[in-house]
């Protein structure tokens, strides 16, 4: 065989062998095991600390709520869109002296009107709809800067839960 | 609260319209601009080399080497845009070691490997590894070893080693021209196959690619030509030179046909998203696609080239109005990839509205980060040139 061919053969053959041990050292670890991925993937995802509890859970306690939001507008939100992350409040309220209570385990309440703006601001790319017509599917928008914004006699600003009840709008 | 709004008001005034909450930032900015742009150079250059080898077309000659160099400099970046946009650039590897047939992207990693490993690299080899030997003889030191790794040790230059050589050569020219067509092709593809997208999705994608990467690899061997002869303060060979330019001009017409070609065909079938093309063509993209691309890329450049075929002023004037040309040519198709990408990415696929693309000096997506990776290719390419001087080599012709 002439000695470039030669040369050549074993250098792609270096080359080739090279990539198979590099693959085989880089591969992440239980890579392909139950499909084109990482099966530790799947464990190191359930491992991850969780922190919301889901609405349902919250009905043991705050049944009322509940019930008083299922008849409003807002019957399709899920607590935990206002509140906060509240896992630990649902499990640990209970467990403690209700005279102190935790700040951990204190959930937020969104009393500020750019709490309700995150959803009802004025916003061009959203679709608008027409007031009165009840489409749950979009969100009546309002300007927060401009709507009943303050008590025009003594100039203190109105919040939106003045007039609105958050759980029935 | 004015925070939170202002915000939220600073956002919506890139916007026009309605548009989809993700595609209010654009996440393929001037990086990608340039990754099929340097890929097209290196596979346009690649295939002028070709045209001598394969086509016989001696007059070509002075330029091989430099087409062959040039396509590799640029080869070995044209990944490099791709990177250094990810977010772990460190983990860019897996895309080799744990490739899926359905990631357009891993099986373009072993299309570059193909094309860099068994292609360009093997072509370059056994054109220049004669001379290598013999380099190693003469020279010493550091450079020696150099010759001397890269030959792999080889000594044998007897007449049949190098017709050897010759023939192999060959045989990698002929199955390099599919293998380029297959780079270029395959970036146009991964554009044209994204079905969501109606501004890329077209079947005419790869081959517009392909003939554009065509026009600008040409012309920056041309370019390159007529600089280097310049600074070595050598005479330059007209008849390649022109020559190059017979070639520019014909794929530069294929390619302007095509393009020509993918638009009406859009504009006659009109589709639900015919107008909000037409209003990002006439707007956002109208300096870029009409002026950068169409005008000073396009149209000045074809209506040179094609009066020269008729008529041909001095040298001396020719010369100059090539480098111009060639220049023009480069800065088009370079906004023609701007125009794909950016412009893919500016309208809602909502058809209802706009976003727009603001790009910074600095930053990791910036027009500095962008230059780098234009300015190195030269650089490898200045070392090429020193280390593989193709002005240096024994003729060879390459006829078996
Ligand atoms: C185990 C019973 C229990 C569950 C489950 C529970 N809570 Fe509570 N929650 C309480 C008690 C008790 C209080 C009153 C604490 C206090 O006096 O401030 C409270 C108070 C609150 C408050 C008012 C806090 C304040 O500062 O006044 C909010 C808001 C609240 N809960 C939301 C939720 C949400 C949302 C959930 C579901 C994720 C939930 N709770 C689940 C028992 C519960
Ligand atoms: C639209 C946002 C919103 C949603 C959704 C919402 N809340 Fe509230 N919630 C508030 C606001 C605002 C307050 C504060 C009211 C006040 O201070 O007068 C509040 C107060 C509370 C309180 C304190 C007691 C009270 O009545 O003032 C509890 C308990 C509570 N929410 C539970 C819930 C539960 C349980 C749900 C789900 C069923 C829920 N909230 C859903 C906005 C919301
Ligand atoms: C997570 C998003 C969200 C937040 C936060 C939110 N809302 Fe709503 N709101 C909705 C949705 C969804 C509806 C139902 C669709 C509609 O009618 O606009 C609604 C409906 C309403 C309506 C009835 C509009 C009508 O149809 O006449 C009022 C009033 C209202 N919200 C007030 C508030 C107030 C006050 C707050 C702040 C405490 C608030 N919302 C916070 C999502 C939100
Ligand atoms: C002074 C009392 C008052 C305050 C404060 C107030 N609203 Fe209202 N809001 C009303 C009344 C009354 C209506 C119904 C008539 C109207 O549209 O003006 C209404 C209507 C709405 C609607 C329905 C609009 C539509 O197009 O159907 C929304 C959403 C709303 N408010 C949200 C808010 C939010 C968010 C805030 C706080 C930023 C707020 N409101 C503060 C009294 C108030």
């Amino acid at each position: 065989m002439p000695q470039q061919i030669k040369r050549l053969i074993s250098v792609f053959a270096i080359f080739i062998a090279l990539f198979l041990i590099m693959r085989q050292v880089l591969k992440p670890e239980s890579f392909g095991e139950l499909g084109h991925y990482r099966a530790k993937a799947i464990q190191e995802n359930t491992m991850k600390e969780l922190h919301y509890a889901g609405s349902d859970s919250c009905a043991k306690c705050h049944e009322d709520i509940l019930k008083d939001k299922s008849l409003g507008f807002h019957k399709q939100l899920k607590c935990e869109v206002c509140h906060g992350p509240g896992l630990k409040h649902a499990l640990f309220i209970d467990k403690v002296n209700t005279a102190q209570i935790p700040d951990s385990l204190v959930l937020y309440k969104p009393i500020q009107r750019k709490d309700c703006a995150i959803c009802h601001q004025i916003n061009a790319a959203r679709i608008k709809i027409q007031f009165d017509t009840i489409n749950t599917s979009m969100i009546h928008q309002i300007n927060v800067l401009d709507h009943n914004l303050m008590d025009l006699d003594t100039k203190v600003e109105y919040k939106c839960i003045d007039c609105h009840n958050p759980h029935q709008p | 609260m004015e925070d939170h709004l202002q915000n939220l008001y600073e956002v919506l005034s890139k916007v026009e319209g309605y548009v989809y909450p993700n595609e209010i930032e654009l996440n393929w900015s001037i990086l990608i601009v340039l990754y099929p742009y340097i890929t097209g150079l290196v596979a346009g250059a690649f295939i002028l080399a070709s045209l001598e080898r394969i086509f016989k077309l001696r007059i070509l000659k002075p330029t091989y080497g430099l087409a062959l160099l040039t396509a590799l400099a640029f080869m070995l970046v044209a990944t490099m845009p791709l990177i250094s946009h990810l977010g772990k650039p460190f983990r860019a590897y897996e895309i080799m070691i744990t490739p899926h047939l359905s990631s357009a992207m891993a099986i373009f990693g072993f299309v570059y490997l193909w094309y860099l490993m068994v292609v360009l690299l093997l072509e370059i080899w056994f054109d220049y590894r004669r001379d290598m030997v013999i380099w190693a003889n003469e020279t010493k030191g550091f450079k020696r070893f150099l010759y001397k790794v890269l030959s792999l040790w080889t000594t044998d230059i007897s007449p049949k080693a190098v017709a050897l050589d010759n023939k192999l050569g060959y045989i990698v020219t002929v199955i390099g021209i599919p293998s380029a067509f297959l780079l270029h092709g395959y970036v146009g593809f991964i554009f044209g196959s994204i079905k969501a997208n109606p501004w890329w999705s077209t079947v005419l994608m790869p081959v517009i690619f392909l003939f554009s990467a065509m026009v600008s690899g040409i012309a920056l061997v041309m370019l390159i030509y007529i600089l280097l002869t310049k600074i070595r303060k050598l005479s330059i060979d007209m008849a390649c030179l022109d020559m190059i330019a017979k070639y520019l001009f014909y794929f530069l017409i294929i390619d302007f046909a095509l393009e020509g070609l993918d638009q009406i065909h859009r504009i006659y079938e009109a589709e639900e998203s015919f107008e909000a093309l037409h209003k990002l063509v006439f707007g956002k993209l109208f300096f870029t696609l009409f002026f950068m691309q169409g005008l000073f890329g396009t149209i000045l450049p074809l209506l040179t080239l094609g009066t020269f075929q008729f008529y041909k002023p001095k040298e001396q004037i020719r010369k100059r109005i090539y480098l111009v040309v060639a220049s023009l040519i480069l800065v088009g198709i370079f906004f023609m990839r701007w125009n794909v990408v950016i412009g893919g990415q500016l309208f809602s696929k909502s058809f209802y509205g706009y976003t727009s693309f603001k790009i910074g000096l600095i930053g990791a997506e910036g027009y500095l980060m962008a230059s780098i990776w234009l300015i190195i290719p030269f650089i490898i390419l200045a070392f090429l040139l020193w280390l593989l001087p193709p002005w240096k080599k024994i003729e060879v012709d390459h006829e078996i």
